[in-house]
């Protein structure tokens, strides 16, 4: 009897369907393995000892002879055991909370304005103007972002002073805040560290908070500056090898860029670009050690990982800071800036793979990657899925083009990268703190419950790329004071390819 | 202090722009009546002086916050202007903002007043700038802050005559007032929408009497003078209006001529006798519309252009005859000017103030009712920029220290400025 033909598509989504399930069923059997391995011997063991009888098996303990040295060594040696473990595990550090600082009405630039101000103080450079143009009208940003006081003027007026006022409003803002939301006092802090690349007067920003808010004098102050936006996640690091070693201690974090003194004012393209993406903002953090902040905090820091591409000159040469040939200082983006992102992102993902994703992945990843080296390199090499891994992804919101790119390479969805997104649309490129405006994207959406797990992705002149990896300690509930407080319910708003003018 | 005409008083010129603090909306765009497109050539160039008490205190930041918060109540002069398929000008409120200039004077307040009272002056403290040539990245409203040494502030605005008519523009500038002490409007100043009769282009549109055609100016909207022009204006205390107003009317059993249009016909006599060859036979009247008050709104159909004609020469008329014509014989011309605007589907180019002798009316217009933190100016000055060669007369409020008053502000060709201040000064003592 002739067969009824099918139409192709019901074939085809036949297998897809069931390529999902044959996937979900290794995944489960793998990831499960242990357990799939103890329920036949549990059975087996249980089986067993009701077949005894338990008279039998009362019988048996009391035949055992306990000689009481042998009992007192053993004790002892489980003592010493788990003492050597609890002492050599790591402290865990607690991210207890975090503020993201919003900037006032007064610093507001829409998009509009940037762009007329860009034209009249370009207006001797007609091919300058019209390449700005492009780039802002492709840059994803929104018509809310910030912009300090100086930079409002035409054009701009930079000077020291107005680089430490911004620094003082954008730092005690965000620090005043984190003090009102998590209840610190100025003299419980132990460590204190802030990170601003491009604005490093002296005395340092860590010392003119130190001034402002008395800190102690046996403060740990340290102050990181040229390294980029991927900083934060740096600081982070620093805070917690300290913290492994000062017991019972409160580290203050402090992200920002202080954009005054770095408006580019030359004519050179491949140093406008930073011009229309970097705008105003901070984030304090508070980090712990202590015990009793466990049950509070927000966070738990599970993994840091950092890769430095350095050693190869193209990446060291593609976020440059350099005088143009008007002797104007600015920032040169070189063209391959994407492609050696890519490379450090894949750098990083091959140490972070390891940590996190769960046994199914890693040992398909190690199977095509055998595969490719004996049988056939002509394979595609497997890429993992991270999403397995993780619920929430943070991706430094340093440009359209760099959030496309990991959403190409991560394979994510436009849920996973909305955060990202969403931020860039709202502040613009915030530098080292915008890892943090996103995570409270997520916590304003209701998003966050406990036991979701985070990866935060930053790159920076370097070339480097940073990731940390935290797990919710709580549930966090909604409203959230933050920077979305007010807006969080306009977003998330559509995005044009290109916004018309 | 001795200032040489060479050394400009205002120096140390900061330029930003200022836009509403929230956003206005995406996409919002503001269409543009007939009215509106037929003044679009004029601008509004307003000064309040302030004492140093208004702005003690508060730092640029201050000051611009309160501008912040003031143009969220106000958005649409924030936009700019682009220009539909059939090229028609609309207002994009892309919220770009007003321009900020902010400006200091070697001078302190009291002395730059007594200095001198010329429009030359009141000119160095109010931004001059027009729309154009590039329209779609020139702002609508220019605002300038002036500080005097003594603490002094001058706030000088420019708008264009677009958006509204004078009584919009102080309107708009007293919401500024309100913002500093803290009170705002229930709902944004909008502009007024009117429904567009359907155009009949193909019927012959008689062309109003008022406007002078010109043009094409594209996209650049300012015009220039044959001959050029100077402004030279004066203040008449009530006391002498109310003897100008018994001199004019000499006949009690006629109606009684209101100040505004008794000073009309004194100058429109006095020119009509300074200017020998031509007749001065028609000239505008523009006032605010008596019938409906158009408050909350901006716009430009609050204000009626009228048309009066003698057919002798205003020489042989008395000045009373004259009054009475300005009150009884003009003719309304504000809807012809509209349906003109659009003359075979083709938007025209008008000049109103100017095309004949103008007189406008600022009599009612509420510009010492901006209050700044509890402070009210202690001198304005208007002035209408971009004026046809026929000359506009303007008459607004004048209250200088202890002076209560109107000030008369003539522009005109300034061949005939000396004669015209004599004839003014022997007819009126004016």
């Amino acid at each position: 009897m002739p067969q009824p033909t099918m139409p192709d598509f019901s074939n085809n989504n036949n297998l897809i369907k069931r390529r999902k399930y044959l996937k979900l069923s290794y995944q489960y059997f793998v990831n499960h393995f242990i357990s799939f391995l103890l329920i036949p011997i549990i059975a087996t063991v249980a089986i067993q000892l009701a077949r005894i009888g338990p008279d039998d098996i009362i019988a048996t303990i009391k035949s055992f002879h306990y000689n009481p040295v042998q009992v007192l060594c053993s004790l002892f040696v489980l003592i010493f055991i788990s003492t050597v473990y609890f002492m050599s595990k790591p402290r865990s550090v607690y991210l207890v909370d975090y503020s993201c600082y919003k900037p006032p009405i007064t610093c507001r630039v829409p998009f509009s304005t940037f762009m007329e101000h860009s034209r009249l103080i370009l207006k001797d450079n007609p091919k300058s103007v019209e390449f700005q143009m492009r780039i802002l009208e492709r840059s994803g940003l929104g018509e809310e972002t910030s912009l300090p006081p100086a930079i409002h003027y035409i054009p701009p007026t930079p000077n020291m002073e107005a680089a430490r006022g911004e620094a003082e409003l954008v730092i005690f803002s965000a620090i005043d805040n984190l003090f009102a939301k998590t209840g610190l006092k100025p003299k419980d802090i132990d460590i204190l560290i802030v990170n601003c690349s491009l604005f490093s007067p002296t005395p340092s920003l860590s010392a003119m908070v130190v001034n402002k808010y008395k800190l102690r004098s046996n403060i740990k102050s340290y102050n990181l500056s040229g390294m980029g936006c991927s900083a934060g996640l740096i600081s982070i690091d620093l805070a917690r090898d300290l913290l492994q070693v000062l017991p019972n201690s409160n580290a203050v974090v402090v992200s920002t860029e202080i954009i005054t003194p770095n408006y580019y004012q030359g004519n050179e393209r491949a140093m406008l670009l930073p011009n229309c993406l970097f705008r105003m903002g901070a984030a304090a953090l508070l980090l712990s050690n202590k015990r009793r902040e466990q049950k509070r905090a927000k966070y738990k820091l599970v993994h840091v990982v950092r890769t430095h591409k350095g050693s190869d000159d193209r990446a060291y040469r593609c976020v440059y800071e350099q005088e143009d040939p008007q002797g104007l200082v600015g920032i040169n983006l070189s063209k391959d800036l994407m492609v050696i992102a890519a490379e450090a992102l894949k750098s990083n993902i091959t140490t972070m793979g390891p940590l996190v994703l769960p046994a199914s992945e890693q040992l398909l990843f190690l199977f095509t990657l055998i595969g490719r080296k004996i049988f056939n390199p002509k394979w595609k090499p497997y890429i993992p899925d991270f999403k397995l891994a993780f619920e929430h992804f943070c991706i430094h919101a340093g440009g359209r083009a760099v959030i496309d790119e990991l959403q190409k390479n991560l394979q994510l969805s436009a849920e996973h990268v909305e955060a990202s997104r969403m931020t860039l649309h709202r502040f613009g490129n915030t530098s080292s703190s915008s890892l943090w405006y996103e995570l409270s994207y997520i916590e304003s959406k209701g998003r966050m419950k406990k036991g979701d797990r985070v990866w935060q992705i930053a790159f920076g002149s370097g070339f480097k790329c940073n990731s940390a990896v935290w797990k919710c300690n709580r549930n966090i509930k909604t409203p959230i004071n933050g920077p979305w407080e007010d807006c969080i319910d306009r977003y998330p708003v559509h995005i044009p390819e290109v916004v018309k003018l | 202090m001795l200032m040489s005409k060479e050394e400009n008083p205002i120096y140390d010129i900061k330029i930003s722009s200022v836009g509403p603090g929230l956003i206005s909306g995406r996409d919002a765009v503001q269409e543009l009546s007939g009215m509106d497109l037929a003044m679009k050539l004029h601008y509004l160039r307003t000064v309040y002086y302030f004492p140093r008490q208004a702005f003690e205190g508060l730092t640029i930041i201050n000051i611009k916050e309160t501008i912040f918060l003031w143009l969220n109540y106000a958005y649409i002069p924030n936009g700019r202007f682009r220009k539909s398929d059939s090229g028609r000008p609309y207002i994009k409120c892309n919220d770009c903002g007003v321009r900020l200039i902010e400006a200091r004077c070697k001078m302190s307040l009291n002395e730059w007043l007594e200095s001198s009272d010329d429009a030359a002056t009141h000119k160095l403290v109010v931004p001059g700038q027009v729309l154009g040539p590039n329209l779609f990245y020139s702002p609508l409203v220019l605002l300038q802050l002036t500080k005097f040494v003594c603490g002094g502030t001058a706030v000088g605005v420019s708008w264009a005559h677009v958006l509204g008519d004078a009584f919009s523009a102080a309107t708009f500038m007293n919401l500024w007032g309100q913002a500093t002490r803290n009170k705002y409007p229930a709902q944004p100043l909008l502009m007024a929408h009117f429904k567009t009769q359907a155009q009949n282009s193909k019927s012959p549109i008689k062309d109003p009497l008022a406007v002078k055609r010109v043009g094409p100016v594209g996209d650049h909207w300012v015009t220039s003078n044959d001959t050029k022009m100077e402004t030279y204006s004066f203040d008449v205390s009530w006391a002498d209006l109310a003897r100008l107003q018994t001199k004019i009317c000499v006949d009690k059993d006629y109606q009684q001529i209101p100040p505004f249009e008794s000073i009309c016909a004194a100058v429109w006599q006095c020119v009509a006798k300074v200017k020998h060859e031509t007749d001065v036979k028609m000239v505008t009247i523009c006032k605010k519309d008596s019938k409906y008050s158009f408050e909350e709104v901006f716009t430009n159909k609050g204000q009626r252009v009228k048309v009066v004609k003698t057919n002798v020469s205003p020489k042989e008329l008395s000045p009373m005859e004259l009054g009475l014509l300005i009150m009884n014989q003009v003719v309304d011309e504000t809807n012809i000017i509209e349906e003109a605007i659009e003359f075979d589907n083709q938007l025209q180019d008008f000049l109103v103030y100017g095309a004949n002798l103008t007189f406008v009316d600022l009599l009612d217009a509420p510009v010492y009712d901006l209050n700044i933190r509890g402070h009210k100016p202690i001198y304005i000055n208007c002035a209408i920029d971009n004026v046809g060669d026929e000359g506009v007369v303007l008459v607004f409020p004048s209250q200088k220290y202890h002076f209560n008053g109107v000030k008369v502000s003539i522009t005109f060709p300034e061949t005939y400025i000396p004669n015209l201040k004599w004839m003014l000064k022997k007819e009126w003592s004016l």
